[in-house]
């Protein structure tokens, strides 16, 4: 029953990229690749969020072009949003739109395989443990990684401080040395404001063992309407793929010079998407009220 | 003509292992328990606890080339944690002193993958120089950690004779009596932990025998995880088997199985974890350096369980 009801809001993939996918995965005689991932449960998932991607945010890619055809590939966009609904759409984005398909392994938090029903339909869509070793891993058997280096940073950031990339960890260049993987910087412009945070509730956050609570103008004030992200217009800009090449034990201070090259071009791009886009998508009341600097 | 001591010999698994064996060596038993009725071992049988002066003897008696150290007694089979801890830390490490003693120029020791423990913060793919996090986990497994350590430490510090220790993932088929081949084979209804299903490795006994038999007569040394041939999730695994997952919300089955164990009704709290997040081992080192690779697939080692034939792939 289930499957007829996905089916009736849900269409099945195109076809070419159902067999991409299936040429871009190693499965072994049931069905599951060496992380977990089955992608009957996978495909399933994709046609489910396909309505959030097309309709509900309205997805606008730009510069899918430069992904090369195959071989692995680390994907470093900004991180923003409260929920992360970037890593989402970005996912949904390499598989419907870029050619070959790439199916994206997001990197979750360590504390996720506690949650029941959730973690296990994550690794059936082939998300990981966000850990280096599982990153490498996935790297060198040609796979296509998400990374976000701003991490919690980002997402939980209020809206004042919309569009500034937070600090960049730099494990994710010496991993993209030693692997030799080519990085594509990715501007998400758009998730800023889907929920537009007015306070971190930090001292609730510390209580309930979370990395932040925001306060928005909706939530928790209309409840479970109000945690609903609000439609906003999202534009993914990818930009150019560059293989960086380096000592992977290099000093911090010149990982740090690569690292400030990718988040210079994330800037970069992230001007560009707002200089093509600049109303304020969703909030126009919110920022009548002269809340925002 | 080489001999070779193998302990748990009247086990199904040390059974199978001979048999691979038996053409180019000559065989002696040790085990805990007496042979199975109507069971045989292909050569001289001792009974015996391995912390026993007797066990000596048969080393002095045989004086065996090689030591096949299978008889690790699981916490499945109700004995008191004393009694485990005592006859496979002890019991090993007595067995390593004979085997020096005596002259063997090669030990293979059978550990079990639980020796990683199921943790959350495990990553996909565990090598064999990673933590063993298990006791820290449960106590209950300090044995096999300790069991694993006396092998590893005798590895290290007697380089003349040469040592494997291996770490296989569940080891399933129609002659086991190990608790995942039981559930397996039971047909029936086989609980999982709502919620949670988290992706396993099986190999099937004989490819495991294969493997162990493999070490025995290959020149090597080193610590090596051995698994089949992929991943699948635990329901999975229940289906293919023949049986049906019946899910039981953690918070009810952790209390229920601790209750159960005190009367002595089989399933071992210590392993529940083993069912609620994944502990995938790599096995890329084994098949490298030995050049084994599983002659069945997951799929057909999970159908075979109940000893039928592999049934037409679906």
């Amino acid at each position: 029953m289930l499957d007829s009801l996905l089916s009736a809001v849900a269409p099945p993939l195109p076809d070419d990229v159902r067999q991409g996918l299936r040429e871009s995965v190693q499965l072994n005689s049931a069905g599951f690749d060496p992380w977990g991932l089955n992608l009957d449960t996978a495909e399933r998932a994709l046609r489910a969020a396909r309505w959030l991607y097309e309709r509900y945010f309205r997805v606008r890619t730009f510069g899918l072009e430069r992904l090369p055809a195959g071989g692995r590939l680390m994907i470093v966009p900004n991180h923003s949003g409260q929920l992360p609904f970037d890593g989402l759409l970005i996912a949904l984005a390499l598989v419907l739109e870029a050619r070959p398909p790439r199916l994206v392994r997001g990197m979750v938090e360590r504390w996720f395989p506690s949650l029941p029903f959730i973690s296990t339909l994550f690794t059936r869509c082939g998300q990981t443990v966000g850990d280096p070793e599982n990153c490498r891993d996935l790297l060198r058997r040609e796979q296509t990684i998400l990374v976000f280096p701003e991490g919690v940073r980002g997402t939980g950031k209020t809206y004042w401080r919309r569009y500034e990339l937070q600090a960049f960890g730099t494990g994710f260049i010496r991993l993209a040395l030693q692997t030799r993987t080519p990085i594509v910087p990715v501007a998400v412009v758009g998730a800023e404001e889907t929920y537009p945070s007015l306070y971190n509730a930090a001292w609730l956050a510390r209580l309930i063992k979370v990395p932040y609570v925001p306060v928005t103008p909706f939530f928790p004030l209309l409840g479970p309407l109000g945690a609903l992200p609000l439609p906003v217009r999202i534009d993914l800009r990818f930009g150019a793929p560059r293989l960086f090449e380096g000592d992977p034990d290099a000093p911090d201070v010149e990982v740090q010079r690569m690292v400030d090259e990718v988040k210079g071009e994330i800037a970069r791009l992230i001007a560009e998407g707002l200089a093509e886009r600049p109303g304020l998508q969703a909030l126009g009341a919110v920022s009548a009220l002269g809340a925002g600097p | 003509m080489n001999t070779i001591l193998v302990t748990g010999a009247a086990g199904p698994l040390a059974r199978l292992v001979a048999d691979e064996l038996a053409g180019d060596a000559e065989l002696v038993g040790v085990d805990v328990r007496p042979l199975p009725p109507g069971g045989s071992f292909p050569g001289p049988f001792y009974q015996a606890y391995y912390t026993q002066r007797r066990v000596e003897d048969v080393f002095r008696r045989h004086r065996p080339q090689a030591l096949v150290h299978l008889g690790r007694i699981r916490g499945t089979e109700l004995e008191s944690f004393q009694h485990r801890f005592t006859q496979n830390v002890l019991g090993t490490r007595h067995l390593l002193e004979h085997a020096l003693r005596h002259g063997a120029r090669r030990v293979v020791v059978l550990s079990t993958y639980h020796v990683y423990g199921a943790h959350q913060h495990n990553h996909v793919h565990i090598r064999e120089d990673e933590p063993l996090r298990a006791s820290q986990i449960f106590p209950e497994l300090a044995d096999a950690v300790e069991l694993d350590h006396a092998a590893t430490t005798f590895l290290w510090r007697h380089r003349k004779v040469e040592t494997v220790v291996l770490r296989p993932c569940n080891i399933v088929g129609p002659n086991l009596n190990n608790m995942i081949s039981r559930l397996l084979r039971s047909g029936g209804r086989v609980p999982t932990l709502l919620g949670y299903d988290p992706t396993m490795q099986f190999v099937h006994e004989t490819d495991a025998a294969r493997a162990i038999a493999r070490t025995v007569r290959e020149d090597g040394w080193g610590v090596y995880n051995v698994a089949g041939e992929g991943v699948v999730p635990w329901s999975h695994a229940i289906r293919l088997a023949g049986a049906e997952p019946l899910p039981v919300p953690h918070v009810v089955a952790y209390p229920l199985v601790g209750m159960l164990a005190r009367w002595r009704l089989v399933f071992p709290k210590h392993l529940m974890d083993y069912f609620r997040y994944p502990t995938v081992i790599d096995d890329t080192a084994f098949r490298a350096d030995y050049g084994f690779a599983p002659a069945l697939s997951t799929v057909e080692t999970l159908r075979t369980v109940r000893g039928r034939a592999p049934a037409a792939r679906a």
